[in-house]
């Protein structure tokens, strides 16, 4: 019998190795939102309050250019649109707890939590203590992403603009979406975001991440939808 | 402000990652919904990557030339499907735009 202790220990440890990806970006991020115009409150406050890097990231570009409320909030909202799909597939695991856990596990589930406390529940026996694994791993994450954000803060008014250390957040970006673009719906999502995201730039108000993000949303499920389709007449 | 935008986004969040936990009956997603969530991450890194790449910074025009954003960028792509590593795909990344700055 796995003992709370030793579940929170693994989600610590299987986390690890990914804290060298957080790390970096939240350190980018910290830069960043200094940059932007946030105020040092205002920047290391976000990674609390939001804690998801992708959206915190477009939140200090909208906000630097002027973006109204409405842009921001939207476009950050249709980035963690994701997150409904980890919620759904760890709730089976997770929905018997009390509420007060329910909430803080609610509260820690990034992408990088979910990689790997999913794979711990899904691929060894369960028991009633697993969900210390998810605690251990989000808290991990949690930490190391307050800390590398506060000296990024810290350290990005001594980096100079020629550094282009902001360019760090699309390579972040190209290392995660290139190896996951397999399936023909994949690309057609892709380039649908793409293409949409260049011809929206001179939209008002920054709306173009929100149609981009839409389009190829749209675009990859009607191609994942016809190949479905026309699998099964094929069958 | 700021804060009101960062709140409600925040609380946005949170209902993303809660609502399946909240304890309603349903634990599933719809089919259809649950397909075109998948497409989030991509759609979404790849609006964000692509002007980056692409928009000049200080003309805020579309570059159609090889720049060295454009030509670190390729390098990154080839990095990340050869290693499937983030650190090395940014500092190669990184690394190239710093030397092609310099040389270009």
């Amino acid at each position: 019998m796995q003992s709370a202790k030793s579940e929170f220990i693994a989600g610590i440890v299987d986390e690890l190795p990914l804290m060298l990806g957080v790390v970096p970006f939240g350190l980018v991020f910290g830069v960043l939102g200094i940059a932007s115009g946030l105020s040092v409150a205002e920047t290391i406050l976000m990674s609390s309050v939001l804690f998801g890097g992708a959206s915190q990231v477009v939140f200090a570009q909208l906000w630097a250019s002027g973006a109204p409320a409405f842009v921001i909030g939207g476009s950050v909202s249709v980035i963690n649109l994701r997150h409904v799909l980890y919620s759904a597939s760890m709730s089976v695991y997770l929905h018997h707890l009390p509420l007060r856990w329910r909430v803080i596990l609610a509260y820690l589930l990034t992408d990088e939590a979910y990689a790997v406390s999913i794979r711990r529940f899904r691929d060894k026996p369960c028991n009633q203590h697993m969900h210390y694994h998810l605690l251990g791993a989000g808290m991990l994450l949690w930490v190391g992403w307050q800390i590398s954000t506060i000296i990024g803060v810290v350290v990005g008014e001594t980096i100079p603009d020629s550094w282009s250390l902001s360019f760090a957040i699309p390579l972040t970006f190209i290392a995660v979406v290139a190896p996951i673009l397999r399936t023909r719906a994949d690309l057609a999502a892709a380039f649908t975001a793409g293409i949409l995201a260049l011809l929206g730039q001179p939209l008002p108000w920054k709306l173009w991440l929100i149609l981009a993000a839409i389009g190829g949303i749209a675009a990859g499920w009607l191609v994942h939808l016809h190949t479905e389709k026309s699998r099964k007449t094929l069958s | 402000m700021t804060w009101v935008i960062m709140i409600m986004a925040g609380l946005f969040t949170f209902a993303t990652r809660f609502v399946m936990f909240s304890g309603g009956t349903q634990r599933q997603l719809p089919a259809w919904l649950n397909d075109a969530l998948t497409f989030v991450p991509i759609a979404v890194l790849t609006a964000i990557i692509v002007p980056a790449v692409l928009v000049d910074p200080v003309s805020n025009s579309i570059s159609y030339m090889p720049t060295p954003r454009l030509i670190a960028a390729l390098v990154a792509i080839a990095v990340a499907l050869l290693t499937r590593h983030v650190v090395t795909t940014i500092i190669i990344g990184l690394v190239t735009l710093w030397i092609l700055q310099w040389w270009m």
